[in-house]
């Protein structure tokens, strides 16, 4: 009897998946259009940050829009790219043979609300472009907050199937919510530490604006500070310093844009750098710049940032 | 200068030769301009200090010896090299256009170093400047010969399709190296416009040997070039080697293009536009141009930088992107103004 019982549940959720198949799909995207599709897509190219946002909740895209090589993308770095076509390795380009060959149901892109534009780029995923003759384009916007953005990814993994109670999501989450707590109690331990997210370029140093970018506003909201800055709202949330004016900004703790590995020698090669105190000083730290999607990635960063925070001196400067 | 020459000749060297002096003169105003002129502003007091009692501990002093001091050296070398190149490539090709960037010579070294950069994973310097060397020369023999195919070889305007059609290829090509590469994204645009922006004294070491070899035989070559501008007939008729001429001058030419792109990366106009204004004052004879050209071009070059540096505070405007705007409305004006010397 009990044995029966068995058959037939275990025979009624075979059958599930396929009952699920002929249900329509729908979301609403960044970009506040809703797409619906007849049936829940299965056959999905993603952008990179996209991708690595997915495929850590057990979503995998058949194919990625990628802005460089698998190697060297922070955001894909210590994924299992596996049997996944990349369908574009620059920034703004996408070889639409491979796209087409994959047959995609739908394309998971980034809407950026300051840009009004779509991730990988408007020749790729913009309005018009080839690619949505393939497939629709879709996904979440990106605001004030990696956190909320991984939420959002969360939904909408969801929707496509995934199981979001695998142990290895939930590990992934508890080993954020430790490293986020511990980054919290550093930055709230000293209340006077201001920092400063920079990119090291050659022709200058290049500030950034906290508003600018969704990991900063959450370090923010986390208890750091960051020092004001004289935002031009024309340059974006950017500001070209000059090498010779590198002591503009004198925070407690620098935080160097990451994507690049050799930023940081960069600027150490620079004759001013060490003009901002805190670099004379080692208080410098990595900025994980725009590419952060999942939990097990962020955890990472900010146990290297809660290590700068924890060695810095707060009262370095006295600028706030 | 023998009795035999007319004096109406003797009459002409004075003035020329005072006129050089002059912008001699000109140069060193510039050079001090560009220690004292900056991004921050430092006192005249300051910058004596610095270069008499010289404090590591000092930030204004390691900006006056560190930043500075490198980026004037090398716009000064820089800008000779680039005057002198066009000049010697105007007068060897008989073409008016002629100048480093249009005959392919900037894109072909600037080609070479980036796949150093991005294929290779070269960083050191010391190997950029014989990669661009490579590059440099690569193109220019590409573009000599697709030019020389044909009954009537490498005529002027022949040179100028081939240099501008290989330029824009191997443009494309960086292009597409430095996009699919985050390695070498910072280096996009100093590979793509040219800047004297943090080149320090590495720099200067490295290229300065083949500066100074590529100036005195660009100075050596006035004479050859005054023959070859006669056409090569004429030149022939002379007793010339019209083939070695034209090698000794690509080979100049070679040397400065690809040893100022290796500083400074690909810096239009300056090259193109300097020759001319040599010429306008000298007359067509490549001995006065040639020292004129090397002593405008770095006036030129250094006073488009120190405007870079100060009109967008805090940051700067590289220099490529200043001699291209000063650049173009000037070679128009002149281009209008008196009909180009047909070379």
């Amino acid at each position: 009897m009990h044995a029966a019982l068995k058959t037939t549940l275990l025979a009624a959720f075979a059958i599930l998946p396929a009952f699920a198949q002929a249900e329509p799909w729908t979301y609403t995207d960044g970009a506040g259009e809703t797409i619906t599709l007849e049936q829940v897509p299965t056959r999905i190219i993603a952008t990179e940050d996209a991708a690595a946002a997915l495929i850590p909740l057990g979503i995998r895209p058949v194919g990625i829009i990628g802005n460089s090589l698998p190697e060297d993308s922070k955001a894909l770095q210590g994924l299992d790219l596996a049997g996944i076509e990349m369908v574009g390795v620059t920034h703004n380009e996408i070889d639409l043979e491979k796209a087409a060959i994959l047959q995609p149901d739908l394309v998971i892109a980034e809407y950026w609300p300051l840009d009004k534009e779509w991730g990988g780029g408007a020749a790729v995923t913009g309005p018009g472009s080839p690619l949505r003759e393939l497939a629709p384009v879709t996904g979440p916007a990106q605001l004030d907050s990696v956190v909320g953005l991984i939420e959002e990814y969360e939904a909408l993994a969801a929707s496509l199937g995934a199981d979001l109670s695998a142990p290895a999501i939930a590990e992934a989450k508890a080993e954020f919510e430790r490293a986020r707590d511990a980054f919290s109690a550093a930055a709230q331990a000293k209340p006077n530490l201001t920092a400063l997210a920079v990119w090291a370029g050659n022709d200058g140093l290049w500030v950034a604006a906290p508003e600018g970018a969704a990991e900063l506003m959450d370090l923010q909201r986390w208890g750091l500070d960051f020092l004001k800055t004289d935002l031009n709202p024309d340059s974006g949330y950017w500001e070209t310093v000059s090498w010779e004016r590198s002591d503009k900004y004198q925070p407690d703790i620098i935080l160097i844009d990451n994507r690049v590995a050799t930023n940081r020698a960069n600027a150490e090669a620079k004759p001013t750098w060490t003009a901002i105190k805190a670099a004379a000083d080692g208080s410098v730290g990595e900025w994980p710049a725009y590419w952060l999607r999942n939990y097990r990635a962020y955890a990472g960063e900010l146990d290297k940032l809660t290590a700068v925070v924890e060695a810095a001196d707060e009262n370095l400067t006295s600028e706030q | 200068m023998t009795f035999a020459e007319p004096i109406a000749g003797v009459r002409r060297q004075v003035p020329l030769l005072a006129g050089l002096i002059g912008l001699a003169v000109i140069v060193l105003a510039i050079a001090f301009l560009s220690i004292t002129v900056g991004a921050r502003p430092v006192t005249l007091d300051t910058v004596w200090a610095a270069l008499t009692a010289y404090d590591p501990n000092s930030t204004d002093h390691r900006i006056i010896w560190e930043l500075r001091l490198p980026r004037t050296v090398v716009g000064l070398l820089v800008g000779a090299a680039l005057g002198l190149a066009g000049a010697v490539l105007q007068g060897a090709t008989r073409n008016p256009l002629a100048d480093p960037s249009i005959l392919g010579i900037h894109a072909g070294a600037a080609l070479f170093v980036v796949l150093g950069v991005a294929v290779l994973g070269i960083s050191q310097l010391s190997l950029y400047v014989w990669l661009a060397f490579a590059g440099a020369g690569a193109a220019m023999l590409a573009v000599y010969a697709i030019a020389s195919v044909g009954r009537e070889g490498a005529t002027p305007i022949k040179l100028a399709l081939a240099g501008s059609a290989m330029t824009a290829a191997l443009q494309s090509i960086v292009s597409a190296i430095l996009l699919t590469s985050p390695r070498t994204l910072d280096e996009v645009r100093f590979w793509q416009v040219g800047s004297l922006a943090g080149r320090s004294m590495d720099v200067v070491v490295q290229v300065a040997p083949f500066l100074a070899i590529g100036i005195v035989l660009a100075l050596a070559s006035g004479r050859m070039l005054d023959g070859l501008s006669m056409g090569e007939d004429v030149a022939r008729a002379l007793g010339q080697n019209v083939r070695r001429s034209r090698a000794i001058a690509g080979l100049a030419a070679v040397i400065l293009a690809g040893a100022s792109t290796a500083a400074a990366g690909p810096i239009a106009f300056v090259g193109l536009t300097v020759p001319h204004v040599a010429r306008a004052i000298t007359g067509p004879n490549y001995r006065w141009i040639l020292p004129y050209s090397m002593l405008l071009a770095p006036i030129l070059l250094l006073g488009a930088d120190i405007l870079g540096r100060i009109i967008a505070p805090p940051g700067e405007v590289q220099v490529g992107i200043v001699t291209a705007f000063l650049g173009a409305p000037f070679f128009i004006a002149l281009v209008r103004r008196r009909k180009l010397a047909t070379l």
